[in-house]
């Protein structure tokens, strides 16, 4: 599992995740790695034939829709209020299609 | 020490305002507080509702609890300039019953930590010893009930984030049963596991607080129909007969006298009120797989939950070209590295090729667990073990070893609670170097009425009701 830990590879999951990390981060997540490595391996100590996986504490699903009532509405400026950039009640961003 | 704040407003008008000013002194010392919230209006909504469980009692709310119209950071840079436009189910739950905000408090970034060294606004400290640690990620509000500033806050519980903080403050924290409370408005971490909670300092104000922000919420789909029962009423503490059992893992993988020392004095003064007691012994491997399993579903389910954060529709905007190079600038400015070591967790969790063999297989595991616990609790009403392996660490101490059962056993059985979603809390348990101890017990999903009288009884036995922490 050694090639996980090349920068390449976590310079790949950290941009999968939208973010970058520096040299030296990357340094300090390698070293994490190996200890995460290593901890995976307890959990593949347990035999889990036939066991199906858990999502949810409590796996009662729902058996009902609720009414198709417009509730808990939030205005136009208020969607907006936190956005940084706005223009004619958008979201405004760099131009995508040049 | 609710009941008595609520009996007079006059007086309550002072409790607030002593909060307040007790808060500011204590910021400099403690770095509690993310935010100081302007209690005025709140004040004038209280006295209309003077027939409210909490009428006139200043209380704190974590920073990741939506506050409209208030800046809600969850201590993270990226959401430094957030200000929610809507409030949480259980702010209005809290307001209904007159209770007065007087601050957001500090957590671990994104409440994604143990330790509340986290936080964008820096290290939380612990209100008995400054040195160190308070725990997390619910640090700011445990350590604002521990130094007597208020006698309730809300925190938040994903993997023992209520609880931890608990023992190491010396105060109660509750996790109650998942769904008991909503947590729509809650910004959250990971949704399989995530819990609203709350410290108080004494079993009377828990059986209170959790009347007053238990309930059904259709906002939030995984809340529960279940009646919420007038604990502070039905509970009467007694614990004659009530029969609990011993982690015998946990208490094996502690090595700290004082610990040891402390439970079985604690577990005498039980058996003597009554209580039948016996230990029971689980799979060693399951728990020593506690931590992995919730490293993987936490973080999986926390990169996914978090793609919303990328400075566009809300959250601190960093310049850049393309739209997609300002959601890689300001989430790379955004989060501290702990939170992005936890993302590329979850992104190689989340890898087609390894979704099987980690993801789906920590859920396996997970199932596995909470079928050991239904097994235990089919003996006993209450699993009982020490909430840590002993005080809070020192703010520079060296980090503890990672694959020893002390650690994954000791540290972090508490996370259980989480994966079965079971009813769980800490209370103080006693002293070692000045810092205290706690204990911590779990009980049978929607069965806080156990859990509340067991809380009592070791409450009767400890004598440790009421703490304050004298800040030095």
């Amino acid at each position: 599992m050694t090639e996980v830990r090349s920068f390449e590879y976590l310079r790949k999951l950290a941009r999968q995740c939208m973010f970058e990390c520096s040299d030296e981060e990357l340094v300090e997540i390698q070293q994490e790695f190996v200890i995460l490595e290593k901890q995976i391996e307890l959990l593949n100590m347990v035999d889990t034939d036939g066991v199906e996986p858990m999502v949810y504490p409590f796996e009662m699903e729902t058996s009902f829709l609720r009414e198709d009532e417009v509730v808990n509405v939030l205005s136009e400026e208020d969607v907006l209020r936190n956005a940084t950039k706005t223009r004619n009640g958008h979201v405004l961003v760099p131009t995508v299609v040049r | 020490m609710i009941e008595m704040m609520k009996k007079d407003f006059c007086e309550s008008e002072k409790h607030i305002n002593e909060a307040i000013q007790k808060a500011q002194k204590l910021q400099a010392k403690l770095n509690a507080v993310v935010t100081f919230v302007d209690p005025s209006e709140q004040i004038e909504n209280a006295k209309k509702k003077s027939e409210g469980l909490m009428s006139g009692v200043p209380i704190v709310l974590k920073d990741n609890v939506s506050t409209k119209g208030i800046r809600t950071t969850a201590s993270s840079h990226i959401l430094d300039n957030y200000v929610p436009v809507y409030d949480a189910h259980i702010v209005d739950l809290l307001r209904n019953h007159g209770a007065v905000n007087i601050a957001k408090a500090s957590l671990d970034e994104l409440a994604m930590g143990g330790t509340n060294l986290t936080a964008a606004t820096g290290a939380v400290h612990n209100p008995w010893d400054l040195s160190r640690i308070s725990g997390g990620s619910s640090g700011g509000s445990a350590v604002l009930v521990a130094s007597g500033v208020v006698p309730f806050a809300i925190g938040s519980d994903t993997g023992d984030s209520v609880r931890k903080p608990a023992s190491y403050c010396g105060v109660i924290g509750v996790k109650p049963t998942y769904g008991r409370i909503s947590r729509y408005g809650i910004i959250p971490y990971a949704s399989s596991l995530d819990h609203v909670g709350y410290f108080v300092r004494n079993v009377k104000d828990a059986c209170i607080g959790l009347e007053v922000v238990a309930g059904r919420d259709d906002r939030d789909m995984t809340s529960s129909y279940k009646e919420v029962q007038h604990y502070s009423e039905v509970c009467d503490g007694s614990i004659k007969g009530k029969k609990i059992g011993i982690i015998k893992n946990v208490m094996n993988s502690i090595t700290n006298k004082a610990v040891i020392e402390s439970f079985n004095s604690l577990i005498e003064k039980l058996k003597s009120e009554g209580a039948e007691v016996k230990e029971i012994t689980f799979d060693e491997d399951l728990l020593r797989a506690i931590l992995p399993t919730y490293y993987m579903i936490a973080n999986c389910e926390a990169t996914a939950n978090h793609a919303n954060l990328d400075g566009i529709r809300f959250g601190k905007q960093m310049p850049a070209d393309s739209t997609e190079e300002v959601m890689v600038a300001s989430r790379t400015a955004g989060f501290g590295i702990q939170v992005r070591k936890r993302f590329i967790t979850g992104s190689y969790g989340l890898f087609v090729e390894n979704q099987e063999k980690l993801l789906r297989k920590a859920q396996r595991v997970r199932r596995l667990i909470v079928e050991a616990m239904h097994t235990a609790l089919e003996d006993v009403e209450c699993l009982i073990a020490p909430a840590a392996s002993g005080i809070a660490p020192s703010i520079e101490s060296e980090k503890m070893d990672e694959l020893a059962s002390e650690y994954l056993v000791a540290e972090n059985h508490m996370v259980m609670g989480n994966f079965s979603g079971y009813p769980s809390m800490t209370l103080p348990m006693g002293f070692d170097e000045g810092c205290p101890l706690g204990v911590n017990i779990t009980c049978k999903p929607f069965e806080e009425v156990t859990m509340f009288n067991i809380g009592y009884g070791i409450e009767r036995c400890t004598g440790l009701k009421d703490l304050v922490a004298e800040v030095k």
